[in-house]
């Protein structure tokens, strides 16, 4: 059991760890989409290509998000019924609803994605445009992975949940604290405060 | 009554949909997992052929990465948590208070322009009322403000960004019913404007009349000499509004795509956050991984979206919603209004991150098939419903007893604001709204003659 939590908070740093990084390739999107709105006004460059690139960090930035969204609870939920229901309903629910929904779902997107992904290797695509960028399979990799990443955290929710509704206390407070820790609700602002003030 | 389900099994679809929605469990799971079910279910009943998920990953790819308008909304989000985070959001309200602080209802006037202008949102609903509520009502609670006139405006204000471009909204809009983004948030720009106007007229009467009301801020509070004075207009006025502008005006004249103007309307967001000294790692991480979660919940919902609408097709959902609107026998209006309707009962519950997603697409087909004669040109009627549904969905958030944006002002606010405060505030407003609806419904030229003016 001890291992399994280890395990647990080895998978959940790696699916954050992905998730952290990718988020900074917002920064290299506004950077290229910058550079491309410049160099269209004042040099004609190859727009094809940026604009390729633009979507393809798109594609990056939200697809290695998703389980980081998942295990830090920004996911909308329709929380109407939900708010009203004791701890324990609501621990079954997750947990249903992985088994239920969520990993069924993403083992089926990864197991034609997998296929998807593969013809596209084989046939070497390119893209659509002869400007385009090259080697299309490379960025098409990025939905099964992603949604690969997405069912490991589904995994670990499932591991928590079965913890916290039938492990011995112990296990189940370093579970909760793990939880405690990650939650960002999306709908919670603080307004910011400075030192100058 | 196997036939009998097989026929309806787009709609029990919806049926299961709707309940299990109310679970809490995460929206997009859900629908990809009912999708999932059905898909399975009409393996077994022979009417889906399993090759079809293959067809969804596809589906998910080429409609929602491989998609250069979308690249827009990450930006967008960045740009609006950047402005939040680094304070210059918070700054422009304060200098807005004090230069309207000799206005009657000065207080409640900035708020009003503050949603105005911060139209380019955080991304949900949610957000922006909680951050309205948590600049604004302090300071209007402090100077004794009429209780329901404070909240009713924030509430109405804050919502007013999914109408006004640049709107994330508009552009998943847009990208659905197949239309120019440029179009649609050129559209926007008048319906959006005439609400806020209409807001600001209404708190300028009733507070004229009634001054008490509405206290005017001290006149001790913000900078005494013309020197400060002119700084703190310089910082906290003039950068943001520039930046949304430049954002909007180059879309509207047509400079840049609404891709372009996101990208660099967020390094804008960057650099207004640099020039006031606040940007260092720190805040770049936290917008940063912010915006990253707000864009992965968003494209979550639109991929579980696509997963659901490709299974509703395939089983012949667009059939029964088509069938079952011509056997109504409603005319162009009628059935106008039987959706205006659908999308206000939704907004109760839904933010309009769902109702778009899941509801648009099944309604498109239903569009494209309305004729409004010599109302409007047949061309620009998928505009005009995209912005009577942007409308609609402002108001159907701030509706008694469920609105959405309600709850979310509940919880952010001070524990002694009480709901029914809220609920008694907000009445004027959804009152505005519907004056507001009806305009634009009476008078499609509101929303249509400016694209049409500049864009043909």
């Amino acid at each position: 059991m001890k291992l399994l939590l280890r395990l647990d908070e080895i998978v959940e740093s790696i699916i954050v760890g992905i998730g952290r990084v990718a988020a900074w390739v917002a920064v290299l999107l506004m950077i290229v989409i910058v550079f491309d709105v410049i160099t269209r006004r004042f040099l004609v460059l190859g727009s094809t290509k940026l604009q390729d690139l633009e979507w393809h960090f798109h594609a990056i930035l939200f697809l290695f998000c998703l389980g980081y969204a998942y295990l830090k609870d920004a996911h909308v939920r329709i929380d109407l019924v939900r708010e009203r229901l004791s701890d324990r309903a609501k621990l079954w629910i997750e947990l249903v609803g992985c088994l239920l929904f969520l990993i069924p779902y993403t083992v089926i997107v990864i197991f034609y994605g997998v296929d998807w992904w593969h013809r596209s290797f084989m046939q070497n695509e390119m893209a659509e445009s002869a400007t385009g960028l090259p080697y299309r399979w490379i960025i098409k990799a990025a939905l099964p992975i992603g949604f690969f990443v997405l069912l490991l955290s589904a995994i670990c929710m499932t591991f928590r949940k079965l913890v916290q509704l039938f492990a011995p206390e112990e296990l189940k407070q370093i579970v909760n604290e793990r939880e405690k820790v990650e939650t960002v609700h999306l709908d919670e602002v603080n307004i910011p405060q400075f030192d100058r003030d | 009554m196997l036939d009998f389900f097989i026929d309806f099994m787009p709609l029990f679809m919806f049926l299961a949909l709707a309940i299990l929605l109310f679970s809490g469990y995460p929206v997009a799971a859900v629908l990809g997992g009912i999708a999932l079910g059905f898909g399975y279910l009409g393996v077994y009943l022979d009417v889906f052929v399993p090759i079809e998920f293959f067809n969804i990953v596809g589906r998910i790819w080429s409609g929602i990465a491989d998609n250069l308008v979308l690249v827009a909304i990450p930006m967008f989000i960045f740009m609006g948590t950047m402005l939040e985070k680094s304070g210059v959001a918070r700054d422009l309200l304060y200098c807005l208070q004090v230069l309207l602080r000799r206005v009657p209802g000065g207080l409640a006037l900035s708020v009003t322009v503050m949603g105005t202008i911060m139209a380019a949102t955080t991304g949900i609903i949610g957000a922006s009322v909680v951050m309205m509520t948590l600049m604004a009502l302090p300071v209007m609670m402090h100077r004794q403000y009429n209780m329901p006139l404070a909240t009713g405006t924030i509430a109405a204000s804050g919502t007013l960004g999914i109408l006004i471009p640049p709107s994330i909204m508009l552009v998943i809009m847009a990208d659905l019913l197949g239309r120019s983004v440029g179009n649609l948030f050129v559209a926007a720009v008048f319906p959006g404007l005439m609400l806020a106007s209409i807001y600001g007229i209404y708190i300028l009467t009733v507070t004229s009349f009634k001054p008490e009301l509405a206290p005017p801020l001290p006149k001790d509070m913000g900078p005494q000499t013309p020197k400060e004075f002119i700084v703190m207009v310089m910082r906290g006025l003039i950068p943001p509004v520039l930046l949304i502008f430049l954002v909007l005006g180059s879309i509207v004249a047509g400079w840049a795509t609404p891709t372009e103007a996101s990208g660099v309307g967020a390094a804008g967001a960057v650099l207004l956050a640099f020039i006031n000294r606040r940007l260092n790692f720190k805040l770049m991480r936290e917008a940063i991984e912010r915006s990253a979660l707000t864009g992965a919940m968003l494209f979550f919902i639109f991929i579980g979206a696509t997963a659901f609408s490709y299974v509703f097709r395939s089983l012949g959902g667009d059939d029964i919603v088509i069938e079952f609107v011509e056997s109504t026998g409603f005319g162009s209006w009628g059935i106008l209004f039987t959706l205006m309707g659908i999308v206000f009962l939704l907004g109760f519950f839904f933010d309009w991150i769902e109702i778009t997603l899941i509801v648009l697409p099944v309604f498109a087909p239903i569009v494209q098939l309305l004729d409004f004669g010599d109302h409007l040109a047949k061309i620009d009627i998928v505009y005009w419903f995209a912005i009577l549904v942007a409308v609609n969905l402002q108001t159907s958030f701030l509706t008694p007893p469920f609105g959405f944006a309600l709850f979310y002002m509940k919880g952010a606010a001070p524990p002694n604001v009480k709901i029914q405060q809220i609920y008694k505030g907000i009445v004027p407003f959804v009152g505005l709204q519907l004056i507001g609806l009806t305009l634009v419904m009476a008078f499609p030229e509101i929303a249509m003659w400016l694209p049409n003016k500049i864009l043909n």
